[in-house]
């Protein structure tokens, strides 16, 4: 290939001695997108960072276009053509895209601004990289994935050919993250040179031409992505050891029903109808899968099954009993467990320590509390006890859990939410952030309740968890249930159905017509994928 | 950098209301100390975490200390004036523990309202209340002596669950804030005690002076060393703390503490967020109208305007610099007493005034609060590097 337009070598950076990337070497060149792939905390971030100028490396080289560089700032990083997209965009909503484009560029006509010209190179580069942005619209009215198109567009402004992007799919539905990607091979095709941070295998293996692999801040691999490239070896690369992606043969028999919703109506903090008639059925040893793109009422859901929230109307029958006039503690007595989706902010005290939080729901049990004093010795043991059968790796149960990393946290809420033998579990967003070792132990926990016989619910954007182990997937679209469809019926069924397309025959339609918005699978092109075998490489190309 | 902005934001703890004033972020920090399960290592503990304190009070009398230089004085000689004055001979140690019985009592009932997050600066009002009903029932219900005594500490809770469960549910169903009604109910309180003794209470064979009667000598509290003031209240004070330190190991003490440190959690596993706002509430202040209670039969005997003085603010003080924790606030009530009595020596011997008693406290809060800042800083730093 030609001449690289990064090259970074030897870079090395600690925070408090504790090397985040450690003589790493990376290289990107023109017309191509490089993923840049590890779990949590592995020092992706880190690394871009120090290219934007975020971060000064502690040793290392930076050479752009071959030329040795030291970047001091993010203005000098832009100035030097590199364009970074955060996770958390960095917009300004109550102006409208032109304005927020204009910030930190200097006017030509200083000191009065040019709106006109800034407005009409925002039309231009919008139309040749199909990036669909009205420079007129606020900020605070776009979509997550039109603000970061806008962010996108930012870059490309102020004169970027390199492009970083801190995991863009985070936020973006299935249908979004596709039209990210055509928009990222435009401009690939036009000579920019693109870097994905991601922990997405799927993700890189359908857009990425190299990767670079990073472990504890070591580069751990470096390939080009071909057909023949499997996600078993990204993994290994990954990880260090070959995950277990196959949870397949264990599907059991289903018993009876365990929970039955029916026409549920619920209102969201906002007074606006957030669950629209929902109903929908959870079976003893079964795992059903409610998929869906957030904010379509799956948080409102979860709490008016757990009692934090108010149903309007409609039935919820667990076990026989009729749910609703039960209070919280009721149904956590009944058997009804919760993995909430923002474990730091509802499901722990983060100043408390490990013992604590895991009495959280039972302290009032005749386990933990005496007639008048909470079992001290008794919280203590069970707390030993949990930590060693959860594997969670602490000093002991008195440290708070908010020193405890992501994935030990949510061992924690675990072995609070399973440990007592739930007859109902919903997960929410159960391994959100966790890397990929976390992720593999939080699924298995929720299998080995799912054979204990508990009926579990869980809630995720993430389709390739929901299809790795939900015996059944319902979708849901705009506070109701869209459809429950069997796994063997493919992602493009729940895709669309997330899409709030229930008609297939559209669905049709549209793939016959071959744009890419129709497919909104984002593992469209990962290799081992037999659900969707052989949609054509760079279609845009 | 956003996420770690935005996990101290969590880890420092949201408050059940949306705003946000320094006293709150002080004991943020400082409510983590809320009680282990652990009976014998508590001890210890709270003794670990004490040193903090310990270094906010020696930095605070540091700094006085130069300030007495440069205004003339000798600091040492002062502060040893200061010791003398709280310690010099037996009617000076007794004026100190009787001074530090009803801050004790106040500050305990402090904590409990500020474990839970809700910042009941109301213990002057809450005194006074407890101080007037004891009084009221003592003076005017005509009952033999025996039944007198219980009643009149029934009255008094009852003024306090009374004000202190109303403004709870204030907060809890209206949302109004615990910080400006408590100290509104203070100013009501004061001005009533005012009206009470120059109007309906006062005494009809004092001479015009505003005061009551006093209460029957048989409902005194006994005089614990004799020729001092110092008086039986000193046992239920201590008895308090130890209750206290009894409570934040049951069910109710960690549901209170639950909701203080996050009511989202507390909800979500089955405890009623509104109604332990109440409950904290109506505790606090009633253990405040307890203090009112024992100094009206124990050192007052009679009602006179302004009784509560400034116990409420120093409360506040206590409680914070005890770390929220019984055994913390025993001893930060005790060296708070010395601080009070020998202060009035040393103005008196010495020519200091005693408002540097005040700054003291003022230096006092402000270390404890800087060291919050201090801690957030070193986590910000610490989160910053864990993310990365």
């Amino acid at each position: 290939m030609n001449r690289p337009l990064v090259r970074l070598s030897g870079i090395t950076k600690s925070f408090s001695e504790v090397p985040a990337n450690n003589s790493v070497d990376f290289t990107l060149y023109p017309g191509s997108v490089h993923g840049l792939l590890g779990e949590n905390g592995a020092g992706k971030t880190t690394l871009m960072n120090i290219l934007f100028g975020l971060y000064r490396p502690d040793s290392g080289k930076i050479f752009l276009r071959e030329k040795e560089t030291s970047i001091h700032s993010p203005l000098d990083a832009m100035k030097a053509g590199i364009g970074m997209v955060h996770q958390h965009f960095m917009l300004v909503r109550t102006l409208t895209v032109t304005e927020n484009i204009m910030l930190g560029v200097p006017s030509s006509k200083f000191p009065f601004l040019d709106s006109r010209r800034v407005r009409d190179d925002i039309v231009r580069l919008s139309e040749v990289y199909r990036l669909n942005v009205d420079p007129d619209a606020p900020v605070s009215g776009l979509s997550v994935g039109e603000q970061q198109r806008v962010e996108i567009l930012t870059a490309l402004f102020q004169g970027a050919d390199i492009l970083i992007l801190d995991e863009p799919t985070a936020v973006l539905t299935p249908g979004e993250s596709e039209d990210l990607f055509s928009i990222l091979r435009t401009l690939r095709d036009d000579g920019k040179g693109i870097v994905l941070i991601s922990h997405k295998l799927e993700e890189i293996l359908s857009i990425a031409d190299e990767v670079t692999i990073l472990r504890s801040g070591v580069v751990t691999g470096r390939t080009t992505v071909t057909a023949d490239t499997t996600k078993k070896e990204l993994t290994r690369m990954m990880v260090g050891r070959d995950v277990l992606f196959d949870f397949s043969g264990k599907k059991a028999p289903t018993g009876g029903v365990v929970l039955e919703i029916s026409g549920l109506k619920a209102r969201d903090d906002r007074g606006l109808s957030a669950l629209d008639g929902v109903s929908l059925d959870v079976r003893e040893g079964e795992i059903l899968g409610l998929a869906g793109v957030d904010g379509n009422g799956q948080k409102e859901l979860c709490q008016v099954i757990t009692g934090v929230r108010e149903s309007e109307s409609g039935t919820m029958v667990f076990d026989g009993i009729n749910l609703v006039p039960l209070s919280p503690k009721e149904r956590i007595r009944a058997g009804v467990r919760h993995i909430p989706e923002d474990r730091q902010r509802s499901g722990l005290v983060m100043n408390w320590d490990i013992r604590r939080n895991l009495i959280l729901k039972n302290y009032d049990s005749p386990k933990i509390s005496g007639p008048l004093l909470l079992k001290a010795a008794r919280i203590r043991e069970q707390a030993d006890e949990m930590i060693a059968a959860y594997a969670i790796k602490t000093q002991g149960g008195e440290e708070p859990v908010r020193n405890l990393s992501g994935g030990n946290q949510q061992k924690v809420i675990l072995a609070r939410e399973m440990g007592e033998n739930p007859r109902l579990l919903i997960a929410e967003h159960p391994t959100r952030g966790l890397d990929i070792g976390a992720t593999e132990y939080v699924r298995r926990c929720l299998l080995d309740r799912k054979a204990a016989g508990a009926a579990v619910l869980m809630v995720s954007a993430d389709l390739e968890e929901i299809f790795q182990i939900s015996d059944r997937i319902a979708v849901m679209y705009n506070g109701r249930i869209l459809g429950v469809v069997k796994p063997e019926e493919g992602r493009n069924r729940v895709g669309m159905l997330m899409a709030g397309i229930t008609d297939t025959n559209e669905d049709d339609r549209k793939r016959t017509a071959g744009t890419s918005a129709d497919a909104p699978s984002k593992s469209g092109r990962a290799a081992g994928n037999e659900l969707n075998p052989g949609e054509p490489e760079g279609e845009l190309r | 950098m956003k996420p770690a902005l935005k996990k101290i934001a969590r880890a420092s703890g949201r408050s059940p209301s949306g705003t946000s004033s320094p006293m709150k972020q002080a004991s943020k920090k400082i409510a983590p100390i809320s009680g282990r399960a652990s009976f014998g290592k508590s001890f210890e503990a709270a003794a670990g975490r004490m040193w903090p304190s310990l270094i906010a009070v020696l930095l605070a009398l540091f700094l006085c200390g130069i300030l007495l230089a440069l205004t003339g004085h000798n600091p040492l000689r002062a502060y040893a004036t200061l010791l003398n004055g709280a310690f010099g001979n037996k009617n000076r140690f007794a004026e100190t523990l009787v001074k530090t019985v009803p801050i004790l009592i106040l500050a305990l009932g402090t904590s409990v309202a500020f474990r839970g997050k809700l910042w009941n600066i109301g213990g002057n009002g809450q005194y006074t209340a407890g101080a007037v009903a004891a009084v009221a029932v003592a003076v005017y219900v005509p009952l033999p002596i025996a039944l007198r005594i219980p009643l009149s500490l029934l009255a008094s809770l009852s003024a306090g669950i009374l004000i202190g469960g109303g403004l709870g549910l204030l907060r809890a169903k209206l949302n109004a804030n615990e910080v400006i009604t408590t100290l509104m109910v203070n100013y009501i309180m004061v001005q009533l005690l005012s009206w009470l003794v120059n109007g309906p209470m006062m005494d009809p064979e004092g001479f015009g002076f505003p005061q009551t009667p006093l209460v029957p000598e048989a409902m005194k509290l006994p005089i614990l060393l004799a020729g001092t003031r110092l008086h039986f209240g000193l046992i239920p004070a201590l008895l308090t703390a130890a209750a206290a330190f009894v409570f934040w190991r049951t069910r109710a003490g960690f549901r209170i503490d639950l909701v203080g440190e996050n009511p989202e959690v507390a909800a979500a596993s089955g405890v009623k967020v509104s109604k332990n706002i109440v409950a904290a509430m109506a505790l606090s202040a009633a253990v405040a109208a307890f203090a009112g209670w024992v100094d009206a039969f124990g050192l007052h005997g009679r009602l006179q305007e302004n009784l509560s003085g400034d116990l409420g603010t120093i409360a506040v003080v206590v409680a914070l610099l005890g770390g929220l924790n019984p055994v913390g606030i025993t001893a930060a009530s005790f060296f708070f007493s010395v601080l009070v009595v020998g202060g009035a020596t040393m103005q008196r011997f010495e020519g200091v005034p005693y408002s540097l008693v005040g700054i003291i406290q003022g230096l006092i809060i402000v270390f404890i609060i800087s060291r919050v800042v201090f801690d957030r800083f070193k986590e910000a730093r610490r989160v910053r590097n864990l993310v990365r």
